[in-house]
């Protein structure tokens, strides 16, 4: 007799969605998650004034040391070291000739506690994208499939966004958007002027504007447009598994949430070739254990979970668990950026912005969309904000005295900041390892990422840089500052923070991972909901995808589970 | 805590004051490091001597005096750089800031024909005025200045009173408004 009905392994965005759907059908569900347990009190440190922050704000020569790759990413700051792996104790490799950004945070929560909040539905464009052009496998599934998903999660999780009526980005329910800027605006209507079918709309972010009841019988509020968000949020007004899937799983009673515990292995029973549970260890004490349930839900992470397959290999299974098709680890994709823009737009100088907006505005994909492209497929989105300069501008200037103080008061000119992220075709090549002989200091393999961007990538960012270029020069904009779009390359994989698509779904077992209900050719009661299953990835940020996809794969097995399939 | 914090304006004030009469800059020439215990215990310690602090201060007090808002001394800046190259930098970085340092007290002492830190404050400002403009019109190479001063801007803008005061901060804003008019909020937020 099994100890649970459903083992989630990982407690982020996606986990906490199978977690809250699970315990809410009634069935006891354990957590494992391998880093420690949230205390919002300890943990946030949203309260931080800038005078409360060290030394300026300067990373300090042992950060740099012990968190030598995560202390490069923006959300990276000396009070929100606490919910960022140490390098040091979480290494791995790279291929020879390739580079890879692993960044990520072990603790409950993941890194739905320090994500952007981006949400944004796929298309039935995307979900069509690699049967159109033959790159990866087709999805098994299509918009129609998914929309209801999106519909349900987006409700709970409370999305600000605007209704467009977009076929390239489908509108969801969302409470009332941030606003655009008075440059904004502007930018908008210029930009939609000159360039018909790009559209400059307010992004949609994860944070409540309007909580709905529901949300705060969670305890979530409303946003107060703090911008302190990848702190941890005191008012649960950003949606993390912290502040929403957990508590709601929590008061079911059907939850029992286990830190500091690492999966290393999926346990399989012989006899029925089933998953019967996992082998972990304790992350503190190294202590080893099962924990077993009738179902598996994998959640670690793209990597970690697609690391925890591998090593599970058996004699029946040489190449990976579940591996059948040989797709375990291949087509890792993120999203490429370094298309970036910035620039003066005159006017509005009598404006001013209040409040700190967690969010910015959005150009939905239009290459080889409303407008071709030469060179490459698929395309990119963009996200970027015009604010107006503040004190800083007194920096590296001539003046001192009341010239200084003036200077720093007064708001400078509007300037407006925007990157492209780009879709990254799947590729076989690109694919995760296990290293053959080192180990962590659990004694797990670490991994070797070998991923690299293609010509495709390549002449998208340098589309999208030409493409920023002529949008600044359509806004008016001047000083504007781009990469030269004849040399740029994209930014290394990893950067993006959207690892995905090593264990990919797809309509044939041959070349799939998972069927269409995130569920395990090969073992019936082993399902992915974390970025691995991506067929392909869009140019969106994924996180709402996963949401939708655990929440409908999640409701799929319970159903399997009331039937007796599984 | 806020008893102290006005103590320890009224000390850099007062270091200020005591340069004047030459009292801590004879001390230093002779030692090297400043050898009055006095003085010592008087600012924080670190890397800085009395000196150096004596130093700093004026030059910061000069970049952002008090005006009908607060001033680097109010804000504490020297101990803020006193903390920063003390228990931040590294050797490189301390020994950056003691070399600039010693190197820019030598300039200015120069163009101002006594200790900058014993002139008036309204000298100090003609005599700094003069040396920034020379530096930002290029005329002069001196990246220690620059470096200098942007960590002067950055510490008083970042504390309280230059956040609250020069600055407009609200930490729970509550809302979010796309545009409004300046005149309604004429100042640059601190964050």
């Amino acid at each position: 007799m099994a100890e649970f009905d459903v083992i989630v392994v990982g407690s982020g965005m996606s986990g906490g969605w199978v977690a809250k759907e699970m315990c809410e059908q009634g069935f006891k569900v354990a957590v494992i998650e391998r880093g420690r347990s949230i205390s919002p009190t300890e943990d946030y440190s949203d309260f931080i004034n800038p005078w409360d922050v060290e030394h300026l704000n300067r990373k300090t020569a042992q950060d740099l040391e012990d968190y030598r790759i995560q202390s490069e990413v923006y959300a990276f700051q000396s009070y929100t070291r606490q919910f960022w792996v140490k390098d040091t104790e979480h290494p791995y490799e790279t291929a020879e000739g390739t580079d890879f950004r692993w960044l990520r945070g072990y603790h409950e929560g993941g890194k739905s506690i320090m994500w952007a909040r981006q949400s944004y539905r796929l298309s039935e464009i995307d979900f069509r994208a690699n049967k159109t052009d033959g790159h990866g496998v087709d999805w098994p599934v299509r918009y129609d499939d998914l929309s209801p998903w999106y519909d349900y999660v987006e409700r709970f999780a409370g999305i600000s966004g605007s209704v467009e009526g977009l076929e390239i980005l489908p509108d969801g329910i969302y409470q009332p958007p941030h606003d655009l800027t008075c440059a904004e605006l502007d930018f908008r209507d210029r930009i939609e002027a000159e360039f018909p079918g790009r559209r400059v709309i307010p992004g949609r972010a994860a944070n409540l504007t309007e909580p709905t009841q529901e949300q705060m019988d969670l305890g979530r509020g409303k946003c107060q447009a703090r911008n302190h968000c990848f702190q941890g949020c005191s008012f649960g007004a950003y949606f993390s598994s912290n502040s929403a899937t957990l508590p709601a799983a929590r008061r079911t009673g059907n939850l029992t949430f286990i830190s500091d515990r690492a999966v290393h292995k999926v346990i399989i029973e012989e006899a029925t070739g089933k998953a019967a549970g996992v082998e972990t260890v304790d992350t503190k004490t190294g202590e080893r254990s099962r924990v077993t349930a009738r179902v598996v839900f994998l959640n670690a992470g793209t990597i970690p979970s697609t690391m925890i397959m591998l090593n599970s290999a058996s004699e029946q299974a040489p190449n990976g668990l579940g591996n059948s098709s040989g797709q375990l680890g291949r087509n890792l994709m993120d999203h490429h950026s370094g298309a970036r823009g910035s620039a003066i737009l005159p006017g509005h100088l009598d404006k001013h912005t209040f409040g700190r907006r967690p969010n910015g505005f959005y150009i939905p994909r239009f290459r080889n969309h409303t407008e071709e492209a030469e060179g490459f497929v698929r395309g990119y989105g963009y996200q970027g904000g015009a604010m107006r300069t503040s004190w800083w501008s007194a920096m590296d200037k001539k003046g001192i005295g009341d010239e200084l103080k003036f200077d720093a008061r007064t708001p400078g000119p509007w300037r407006i900041s925007v990157v492209a992220f780009g879709e990254v075709l799947p590729n076989e090549r690109n694919q995760i390892r296990l290293h053959p002989n080192k180990t962590d200091k659990w004694g797990f393999p670490i991994p070797i990422l070998d991923a690299a961007w293609g010509e495709n990538e390549r002449n998208m960012v340098r589309q999208a840089t030409r493409d920023t270029r002529a949008m600044l020069e359509a806004a008016g904009g001047i000083d504007i500052q781009t990469e030269d779009p004849e040399t740029v390359e994209p930014a290394p994989p990893g950067i993006g923070i959207h690892e995905m698509g090593t264990a990919r779904m797809g309509r044939d077992p041959s070349t799939s991972f998972l069927n269409k209900w995130n569920q395990s050719w090969d073992i019936p009661n082993l399902f992915i909901t974390d970025g691995s299953f991506m067929s392909s990835g869009g140019c969106q940020n994924p996180s709402l995808t996963y949401m939708a996809f655990s929440a409908r794969a999640a409701n799929h097995a319970a159903e399997l589970m009331k039937d007796g399939t599984i | 805590m806020r008893d102290f914090k006005l103590h320890r304006r009224q000390v850099f004030q007062g270091l200020i004051a005591l340069s004047a009469v030459g009292g801590i800059a004879a001390c230093s020439e002779q030692t090297n490091s400043s050898s009055d215990a006095t003085a010592d215990s008087a600012i924080s310690s670190g890397l800085f001597d009395a000196a150096d602090m004596a130093l700093i201060a004026a030059l910061s007090e000069t970049l952002i005096p008090r005006t009908d808002t607060a001033g680097a001394i109010d804000a504490e800046v020297p101990d803020t750089l006193q903390a920063l190259a003390t228990d931040w930098g590294d050797e490189g970085f301390q020994s950056y800031w003691l070399t600039g340092l010693a190197n820019l007290r030598t300039v200015l002492n120069e163009r101002a024909g006594a200790r900058f830190e014993t002139l008036e404050h309204s000298q100090r400002g003609e005599v700094l005025s003069a040396y920034d403009r020379a530096v930002f019109d290029g005329d002069i190479e001196d990246g220690f200045y620059r470096d200098f001063k942007n960590t002067v801007i950055q510490a008083f803008y970042m504390s309280e009173p230059g956040a609250t005061e020069a600055l407009a901060y609200e930490p729970v804003p509550g809302e979010w408004i796309g545009c409004v008019p300046l005149s309604d909020y004429p100042k640059n937020w601190a964050t």
